[in-house]
């Protein structure tokens, strides 16, 4: 058994190390496949553009808008990774309260579609708070799990670690965003699972939250929540109605074929038959224009950055690094299944944006910044520890 | 602070964990890998197919709609391009609505309600254009479509509109076009009309409908998924120009009918009336004017909702062709039904004199002739000629009402006579089986009477009297009105030329009717309809005075006035013994209440246009108002 003991931090310390020792333990290929798959957003991004019929460079497109976001993620993703992510362990209780404070602040001034809160505008710039309080999340949940590594066998930790989750997915609930929500729940699974918690309990709990479910459905769900949810089982659906999106949608990723149209002659996009190509749905202009080659490709990138980040966990001596990853792992996972799921009409229509491809700066930034504090981890766990 | 790791801490990871999740993540990447195939590679071609099908569709190219001629090969109807304003509900956005309605009413210069309920009215769905204004100015229109971006779903299209050359005076023949009604379009849908079609909505615009409307074309065109056109790519089928339209109405017989109507109308101040001239050798109408009446214009550019309801509410009702859609009493014109009927019936010979008197008396109620002296001993051509109701009291008493409902029916009455216009309704032939079924009783013996001189339940149009008229005029054939000479194909083509539908032929002898035509040229012979005898041709016909409504603080009833005449081939030397009359008019004076009969006059008039007579014969002293009987 043994305790993360803090001291006043030498000024020297950081300047003492080898900057080749970091570079070396600096995981390269998780840079690489992360980038690819930002590119991968860059040119959706590029084809909805010319698609929309204005010059892609333009100020304001979706490609222009995306390379600035781009570039910010890559200052995001350096200072992220210099950043002694040790320091977070010390801070997690102010890091709880930044992120419940966002979530507080995007209720309380955000805008969004039809009278909800997603989104805070500051000048120019609309950021989506809740994308940056999932890696903020994970920051919490993973001092908590990794501090209390030798008790998990203990209801208490586990239920510790749920309360802990319950404010911020209750807020996002409110905003409302039900898509959010289920991320903060999958995060948690997913890191309760890896930090070695009893499976007795784990099933208790799963339990628990299937015996949940209905009480869910009648009392906290909305009318255009349960549509949405239940319309993916429809074998006929109302294609003019809550299974449109969904109709056009799988018609886009159908009529791809095996190389796909080409980028920029999806028809499907070029019609507006399908809505929002450039954030949830934006899989499906891939489908169409890269065909099953490119969707492959997209899929192969995934599970190879799935694997650098599962590899980083393994490899971290801090429990807090194995649980750090093992959250991102975790989000990156289940967004990649719900929203690709979603696109093909496999899973229910939820709001959850495909990390890196979909258009949105807060969520590339804030993956960026996860990603980062992976690599933070990787670069302080010294050779010599190992 | 710093922090490091304890030594004594040994991080727990457990592979078996590592190597679940691993798998997790291998399964779902799979999961997601076979349904990208079966969507892309099994099932690829598939959609493919959905995805060209929803891109390209098949659009109606509309056809030019069939012109109208009159007689004489005059242009009635036109059809002009226009500029009409539509919006794709779809497209607006209903937070936007009140903003850009408030703002394309102000450039139409119309009123926001008006927009509003167009739009609450579409017929089609949310993704049909909506008709919100038509026959805009191109000004207008520019500015529209020049806003496109500050009106989302707002589109401005041109657009053929129907243009009436004589407006009012051929509105309750010609009709107007409008918009599809949401309760028609179900079926009109079937029939390849869109929501925003235009149609024939009344007259002939309606009732030729198919014929006028042609064959529309269709086209195969690209277009997003809001249903805008993106390209067209292919004409499948040209459209097919309607067919046109050749009437039997004469414009200028039609313009003299409305001048001698208004002439009256306007001298007595009376609000209602109708001329009808027709050929009864063939049953073509060459005039009918019903008015008051409206300028189908104002329908053709879009009326709005305030002028619709003003001429709803108006009681003269001027959207109602009165010739048709209505039904009166017909007074002493229908005596010519009881004279027929007991003439063939053999009740009476055509010598055979009934004494008229100041009155008849059935039980305690007393049946006055008009001008309560009567005329001693009289035979059919003394008791027609001087319209004696004691004489057709007796008449009728003789057939009974049901043989004098025979007759009726004989002559037309009682059933609609088929003209080529819509709505027409059928008049009331009283008879005991009649009654019983609408009041639950027999007729009584002193109704008999009523129905003789056509009052009672006795109701027709002014159309189906003028044509028992043609009936007695051409020597027994009761025709079918025709409004419709001939219509022409697209290339020119009569498709269906004109010919006289013949009804059927009276069950009578010409005889008969020879007496009846001789017994109407008394009418006027004895001067019951004053100096129309000095008129330089020759002229019979029956007068008639109906009462109607309620009566007044002295007990008297309004009265309406009739007049039907005819004149032989040759107006000036003809016989009535020959039945060869090529005219007919009749004139209905609506609540007219004058000293003498507004009708004749209103016929005289039209007769002196018609015929050219310099001389005016015209009596304007007989149209002060009278309400009183003073003839009949």
């Amino acid at each position: 058994m043994g305790v993360i003991r803090a001291e006043p931090v030498r000024v020297t310390d950081w300047a003492a190390k080898s900057v080749g020792a970091a570079w070396r333990a600096f995981d390269l290929q998780l840079a690489t496949f992360a980038g690819l798959l930002a590119a991968v957003g860059l040119v959706m991004a590029y084809t909805n553009s010319v698609e929309s019929g204005s010059s892609p460079l333009e100020a304001g497109t979706t490609f222009a808008r995306g390379l600035m976001w781009a570039g910010i993620a890559a200052v995001a993703f350096v200072v992220a990774t210099t950043f002694d992510y040790r320091w977070f362990k010390t801070l997690s209780w102010p890091v709880y309260a930044l992120q419940l404070g966002l979530l507080v602040v995007t209720l309380a001034i955000g805008d969004g579609i039809g009278g909800s809160a997603r989104w805070v505008t500051v000048g120019p710039f609309t950021f989506q708070f809740s994308e940056l309080a999932k890696i903020l999340m994970i920051v919490v949940l993973a001092q908590y799990l990794a501090s209390r590594q030798a008790r998990l066998d203990s209801l208490r930790a586990i239920l510790g670690a749920c309360v802990l989750v319950g404010p911020p997915l209750a807020l996002v609930m409110l905003q409302p965003d039900l898509g959010t929500s289920l991320v903060f729940a999958a995060i948690l699974a997913g890191m309760l699972w890896m930090s070695g918690a009893s499976l007795i309990w784990l099933g208790a709990l799963g339990a628990g939250v299937v015996a949940m479910v209905p009480i869910a459905w009648t009392y906290i769900l909305r009318d255009y929540q349960k549509e949405r949810l239940t319309s993916f089982l429809n074998p006929t659906p109302d294609i003019t109605g809550s299974g449109y999106q969904l109709y056009q949608s799988q018609i886009a990723v159908g009529s791809g074929g095996l190389f796909g149209r080409g980028l920029t002659n999806g028809t499907q996009a070029q019609g507006d038959f399908l809505p929002v190509q450039t954030t949830d749905f934006v899989f499906s202009v891939l489908a169409e224009e890269l065909g099953f080659v490119g969707g492959l490709v997209l899929f192969v990138l995934f599970g190879l950055l799935l694997w650098r980040v599962l590899v980083a966990g393994w490899r971290s001596r801090d429990p807090f690094g194995t649980m750090f990853a093992a959250g991102v792992a975790s989000m990156i996972l289940f967004q990649l299944v719900v929203n690709v799921g979603m696109v093909m009409g496999i899973m229910p229509i939820t709001g959850i944006p495909l990390p890196f491809v979909t258009h949105g700066g807060a969520s590339l930034v804030s993956m960026a910044i996860g990603l980062g504090i992976l690599q933070s981890i990787n670069i302080r766990q010294t050779r010599a520890e190992w | 602070v710093n922090t490091y790791l304890d030594r004594s801490t040994v991080p727990d990871r457990r592979f078996s964990r590592f190597l679940v999740f691993g798998l997790v993540v291998v399964l779902a990447v799979g999961a997601l890998t076979a349904r990208l195939f079966y969507l892309q590679i099994a099932n690829g071609t598939e959609y493919a197919a959905i995805s060209a099908r929803q891109r390209t569709v098949l659009e109606p190219i509309p056809a030019p709609r069939g012109l109208i001629y009159d007689r004489k090969g005059r242009l009635l109807v036109d059809n002009v391009p226009t500029f009409a304003v539509k919006i794709r509900p779809a497209d607006l956005p209903n937070s936007q609505r009140d903003a850009v309605v408030a703002r394309l009413a102000a450039l139409l210069s119309t009123d926001a309600s008006e927009i509003h309920g167009a739009i609450d009215g579409n017929p089609g769905s949310a993704f049909d254009l909506v008709r919100v204004a038509q026959d805009v100015d191109q000004a207008t229109a520019q500015l529209i479509s020049e806003a496109g971006y500050e009106l989302p779903g707002v589109e401005v299209g041109v657009e053929a509109r129907r243009q009436y050359t004589d407006g009012a005076l051929m509105s309750h023949l010609l009709g107007y076009t409008g918009p599809v009604s949401a309760e028609q379009l179900p079926d009109l849908r079937a029939k390849g009309y869109q929501p925003d079609d235009l149609l024939g909505k009344v007259g002939l615009e309606a009732q030729y409908e198919t014929e006028l409307r042609g064959i529309y074309g269709s086209e195969s065109v690209a277009r997003d998924a809001t249903g805008r056109r993106t390209q067209v790519l292919q004409t499948v089928q040209e459209a097919q120009p309607g067919a046109s339209l050749t009437l039997t109405i004469d414009t200028r017989a039609q313009k003299h009918a409305e001048k001698a109507l208004k002439w009256a109308m306007k001298k007595i101040g009376m609000t209602r009336g109708v001329v009808i001239a027709m050929n009864p050798q063939t049953g073509e109408i060459l005039a009918m004017v019903s008015l008051p009446t409206y300028d189908n214009n104002r329908f053709a550019r879009g009326i709005s909702t305030a002028d619709y309801a003003k001429l709803l509410k108006d009681k003269d009702k001027p959207l109602l062709n009165h010739a048709i859609q209505a039904h009166y009493a017909p007074g002493s014109t229908y005596k010519l039904v009881a004279g027929t009927g007991a003439l063939a019936d053999r009740e009476i010979t055509p010598s055979t004199r009934v004494m008229t008197r100041p009155y008849l008396t059935l039980g305690s109620t007393k049946f006055y002739e008009w001008n309560r002296r009567g005329w001693g001993a009289c035979d059919i051509y003394c008791g027609f000629g001087h319209s004696s109701d004691t004489f057709f009291y007796q008449l009728a008493g003789m057939l009974g009402i049901d043989r004098l409902g025979y007759w009726a029916n004989q002559y037309g009455f009682g059933e609609p006579t088929g003209v080529d216009l819509p709505s027409e309704v059928a008049g009331i032939v009283p008879t005991n089986a009649w009654k019983q079924e609408a009041l639950g009783a027999k007729i009584f013996p002193g109704e008999t009477y009523q129905a003789g001189i056509g009052q009672g339940y006795d109701a027709v149009t002014p159309l189906q009297l003028i044509n028992a008229y043609a009936a007695l005029a051409n020597g027994g054939t009761l025709y079918q009105p025709q409004i419709v000479r001939e219509i022409t194909g697209p290339d020119g083509e009569i498709v269906r030329p004109f010919e006289p539908e013949v009804i059927h032929e009276l069950d009578v002898k010409p005889s008969v009717l020879r007496v009846m035509r001789n017994a109407a040229r008394e009418t006027v012979t004895l001067r019951h309809t004053y100096n129309l005898v000095d008129l330089p041709i020759k002229i019979a016909g029956k007068s008639g005075t109906a009462e109607f409504g309620t009566p007044d603080s002295r007990g008297r009833l309004p009265y309406s006035s009739f007049f039907v005449g005819f004149t032989p081939k040759d107006p000036v030397k003809g016989s009535f013994n020959k039945a060869d009359s090529e005219l007919v008019v009749m004139a209905f004076a609506h609540d007219s209440r004058t000293v003498g009969n507004a009708a004749t006059e209103i016929v005289k008039y039209f007769l002196q246009l018609h015929y050219g007579i310099e001389k005016d014969y015209r009596l304007p002293a007989l149209l002060d108002r009278g309400n009183f009987y003073q003839n009949d």
